[in-house]
């Protein structure tokens, strides 16, 4: 590649950009109006609160005592209402409970006074309110000695009402400003109670929390701010790639000009970096100019409300200076990010109409992962920051909050974590350009029929890369839904039924018909044939030689991502179900050469023999080991069988046969599910055992030089699988495109 | 210069499962030459002239341009050839000296040569009216020439038109043939795809004539007359197409 030529291309595009009023409008004129905007409308609507007037109606203050005394004529006494919330009430007073109200009822003549707009609120005071209220006034003070407290239930005071319809705005404000007087009046009437019984008014509230907030100003400027600029800079972020790449691929698409473009000397890749870069600054622009306009804003906001007469002060500053330069040196990375995403997406799309539908999936797909860091519980360690975007928000946070011995223990797995998912996703992007069928994609109208009839007319040997995807996704949706329908076998034989049932119906069957239904070669694709005899004592060999690695792997796994309660308690109470076995030969059947069989007919069979239909080995078996660790259920074990995924896929594409993958498969889960069981006894027969093992529970763990010794041979392993038999002929399988077991004929010749 | 032999191109077809849009095509074209591929909408006179651009794979056979491989030396390839679409593929935020501009500095072209030779290209389409107006804002015609000052920048000694004169009216159309005539003169080996047989007649040294992906007569306009004994090119066309579609109904 040319660094020349993606110059060329990057400014040539930049340009174009900048040209484009649209593009303009969204990242320029779009945030310096946005922020400002909604701010006037914010204090508009806090100016509205405060400043307009509301209509309330008292019914009944003939009922009112006569001390205190709640209204001054017209309006509210000056000594429960402030003069400015007064004014702000236009009160309109009836003596006497009106006849309409007797007829119908107060609730329906407030309902109606309140939605036809006539009054906010209604206040509603029974009949006998001053005289049931005296009457208890006079209970209260007169001198009985020992009271009867349940007497005081015979001077029950009716309940004066406030009327009002939260749905409604001005109604709710009205509610508010009326519900306070009349509590400072209730206040004032409990008092007068106390003194007229001779009770110390201490008695009504004894003593008060006194609550004092030990965070400075910054710090807690920065909590605040620490949640929401991230969020704002990472959706922007989003926002900012996928117009522009939109423009730059499908609109070039519209546009006719990218055949011109494939066809001059450019390659593919300087055309992607080119419209990549272009991607990556409209995306920082667009998100730091966001940035800028909300902090200035803000700023304005804060002022304007902290400074407004009578409104309540709110403690909020403006964040740290030094959050800018934090949230523009994790802006590079994470909009690169975005921008391949988007680039990938939109080159797929036909025009920029159809572009734009796409941005819904992608936002689907990173709002969850940017809403996960904003949830109260989760915080940056280990595991967290492994997780592509959501590591980089908790990150940006830490840093925000100046938390930055926490921030400069996670940055490195971060940034790889985001460096790595940065890779793969300009990879794709780049494949994108390369492949035809995305560039010069025309409009097919589909139809159910149509496609069903293709699918099984001209079915090839092997399924297509299409069914191994929907294979995989149709056996993660039957896990699933299979799921949520089961429930914790109770015996030994339950267990059996429920996990053959599982493995055989759920994981086993589905590929099986797919198989025959979307292949003409059902053998070929399930990979069984006979591979060269030697790659079944080697893959027997690796089994063993692997299975400590991996078992500290899996050890890890649970240290970094912890196993929740419910979870152990589960795992629990299928170790005893397992201790009800007849025997060890009756685990072994049933938890390792069923699933071996069975997961790998569907996982390395199917769905690794369709993925390998489009000629990349590598993606193939990682795609097939993500599928193989989704089902598994549980995060913890989803994570190392993927893992083992990939060996075992490796394994199978490099004997072209899935039988070495199922031996692999049997005594390594033969391995796992013995040894727990038989270790104690072995230990205490063989004390010498101690040096190499450490049994806890029904667990156990490797000590660390056979894990060491574990590594080392197991690369060597992997090195005979790579190199020693099939390096020359696996090319010449890549280059004929030709799935698992297709070339095993020509290969042993 | 172009050499083309027995190229296929499948596409994959939810109806038909295999749609043939080449079935195996050859021809020959030389320097100072205008080789014509004549053929209805859909013969597949697009994708060949996609695949000697390097745009396209082709699914079988060969093809090679100035002695380069059109799959194994796309880059060698995409040197030699200027290409000109059938929409004029002509970027509307930029004006026309940015745009030839660009291509010549993706040619790799010297500063100094590039300016030269765009001052002689722009003269000699009489372009300089239009250097400083935006894509957008040209009419077809304008569109054309900047599309053809693109494809000539860098001197290919190969020349692409796919249909280039579609959309253009009366007077750029004839201006644009003669701008194709000139440039044979000047020794290019131009492949010219078009449906129009009066075009064909008048700048094509040779033609194939293309139909449902294949080549249904090959040879220079005198040979073909004598060949099917019919001396209107458009009367010969229309013959081999309707008895190809007889033969297909059949």
């Amino acid at each position: 590649m040319k660094w020349s030529n993606i110059r060329l291309i990057f400014l040539r595009e930049l340009r174009d950009q900048l040209r484009d009023r649209r593009t303009l409008f969204t990242i320029v004129v779009l945030p310096m109006l946005l922020y400002p905007l909604l701010g006037i409308t914010i204090f508009q609507v806090s100016q509205f609160r405060r400043e307009h007037p509301t209509q309330v109606w008292l019914i009944g203050s003939g009922s009112l005592p006569a001390t205190p005394a709640l209204l001054d004529r017209e309006r509210f006494s000056a000594d429960f209402a402030s003069a400015a919330s007064s004014d702000l009430i236009r009160l309109h007073v009836d003596h006497q409970i009106p006849d309409e109200v007797i007829t119908l009822g107060v609730r329906h003549v407030a309902e109606q006074a309140i939605s036809d707009g006539t009054y906010d609120a209604v206040v509603f005071v029974p009949n006998e309110f001053a005289s049931r209220l005296d009457e208890f006034r006079t209970w209260m003070g007169a001198d009985r000695g020992g009271r009867d407290l349940q007497e005081a239930d015979k001077f029950m005071v009716p309940q004066p009402e406030i009327f009002s319809n939260s749905a409604n705005d001005k109604s709710a404000i009205a509610f508010q400003r009326v519900e306070i007087i009349l509590r400072n009046w209730r206040d004032a009437i409990a008092t007068a109670n106390l003194r007229s019984s001779n009770i110390p008014i201490a008695a009504r509230m004894p003593f008060e929390f006194r609550s004092t907030d030990l965070a400075v100003e910054a710090s807690r400027n920065a909590a605040f701010w620490s949640k929401m600029l991230p969020f704002v800079v990472l959706v922007w972020a989003l926002t900012g790639a996928f117009y522009p790449a939109v423009d730059l691929c499908a609109g070039e698409k519209e546009r006719g000009t990218l055949e011109t473009l494939l066809s001059s000397p450019a390659l593919r890749g300087e055309i992607v970096w080119g419209k990549l870069l272009t991607v990556t600054v409209f995306s920082i622009t667009t998100s730091m100019l966001n940035l800028l306009s909300l902090a200035f804003t803000g700023a304005l906001f804060f002022r304007q409300i902290n400074g407004a007469a009578g409104a309540p002060s709110l403690q909020m500053g403006l964040p740290p200076v030094s959050t800018i330069g934090w949230l523009l040196l994790a802006l590079l990375p994470i909009a690169a990010l975005f921008s391949a995403l988007a680039l990938g997406i939109a080159a797929f799309a036909r025009s920029s109409k159809e572009g734009q539908y796409y941005l819904m999936p992608l936002l689907m797909i990173t709002l969850p992962l940017m809403m996960l860091s904003m949830m109260p519980a989760t915080e940056l360690d280990l595991g967290t920051s492994l997780i592509p975007v959501t590591g980089m928000m908790l990150l940006l946070q830490a840093l925000v909050d100046g938390d930055y011995a926490t921030a400069g223990q996670f940055v490195v797995p971060v940034m790889g974590i985001t460096g790595l998912c940065c890779w793969f996703a300009i990879r794709w992007a780049i494949d994108q350009f390369k492949n035809e069928s995305v560039l010069f994609r025309e409009s097919e109208r589909f139809g159910l029929g149509v496609w069903l009839r293709h699918v099984v007319r001209d079915r090839g040997k092997y399924p297509t890369f299409g069914a191994g995807l929907l294979c995989g996704v149709l056996l993660l949706t039957i896990r699933f839904v299979g799921s949520t329908f089961a429930t914790m076998p109770e015996s030994w034989s339950d267990f059996v039924a429920m996990t053959l049932l599982t493995l055989i119906a759920f994981i086993g069957l589905p590929p099986l018909l797919m198989a025959f239904v979307l292949a003409k070669d059902p053998r070929a694709t399930l990979g069984l044939k006979m591979p060269r005899l030697s790659t079944f004592p080697m893959a027997f060999l690796m089994a063993i030689v692997i299975h400590p690695v991996a078992k500290a792997f899996s050890d890890f796994v649970c240290r970094l991502y912890p196993i929740s309660g419910e979870m152990t308690e589960q795992l629990t109470g299928m170790s005893t179900l397992i201790n009800q076995a007849p025997g060890l030969w009756a685990i072994v059947l049933v938890m390792a050469l069923t699933p071996a069989i069975f997961e790998e007919l569907a996982f390395r069979g199917f769905i690794l023999s369709s993925l390998l239909s489009r000629g990349n080995k590598w993606t193939a078996i990682l795609l097939s080991s993500v599928f193989f660790g989704a089902a598994h259920g549980i995060l913890q074990q989803s994570i190392t069988a993927g893992a083992l995924g990939l060996v075992i896929g490796y394994i199978a594409v490099q004997s072209r046969s899935i039988l070495p993958a199922i031996l692999f498969h049997f005594v390594y889960n033969s391995l796992s599910v013995s040894l727990g069981i038989l270790l104690p006894n072995w230990l205490e027969q063989y004390p010498v055992l101690a040096l190499f093992f450490t049994v806890s529970d029904m667990d156990f763990v490797y000590d660390w030089s056979i894990v060491a010794g574990s590594g080392v041979l197991s690369v060597l392993l992997f090195s005979w699988f790579s190199r020693g038999v099939f390096s020359k002929k696996h090319k010449v399988m890549a280059v004929e495109k030709r799935p698992l077991a297709g070339p095993v004929t020509n290969l042993t010749t | 210069m172009i050499r083309v032999e027995n190229i296929s191109k499948e596409y994959a077809d939810l109806r038909t499962g295999q749609f043939v849009a080449l079935g195996g095509i050859s021809f020959h074209a030389e320097p100072g030459q205008i080789y014509g591929l004549l053929g209805p909408n859909g013969a597949g006179k697009t994708t060949a002239l996609r695949i000697l651009s390097t745009v396209l794979k082709p699914t079988g056979g060969s093809a090679s341009i100035n002695g380069s491989d059109v799959v194994t030396e796309a880059e060698a390839v995409r040197h030699q050839i200027g290409f000109v679409s059938n929409n004029t593929a002509v970027y509307d935020r930029m004006t026309a000296w940015e745009m030839v501009e660009y291509f010549g500095r993706l040619y790799g072209l010297d500063v100094e040569l590039l300016r030269a030779r765009m001052e002689a290209i722009f003269e000699q389409l009489q372009m300089n009216e239009i250097r400083d107006v935006l894509g957008g804002k040209m009419s077809t015609g304008m569109k054309q020439k900047v599309s053809i000052a693109r494809a000539i920048v860098h001197d290919p000694p190969v020349l692409i038109f796919d249909e280039a004169t579609v959309g253009l009216d009366v007077l750029v159309a004839r201006a644009l043939l003669e701008s194709v005539s000139q440039l044979r003169e000047n020794g290019k080996c131009i492949l010219f795809s078009t449906h129009i047989m009066r075009e064909a007649e008048r700048l094509c040294d040779r033609v194939a004539i293309m139909h449902r992906g294949r080549v249904l007569a090959e040879g220079s306009l005198d040979e073909l007359r004598e060949q099917h004994d019919e001396p209107d090119l458009e009367e010969l066309f229309f013959d081999l197409i309707t008895a190809q579609e007889c033969l297909a109904v059949a």
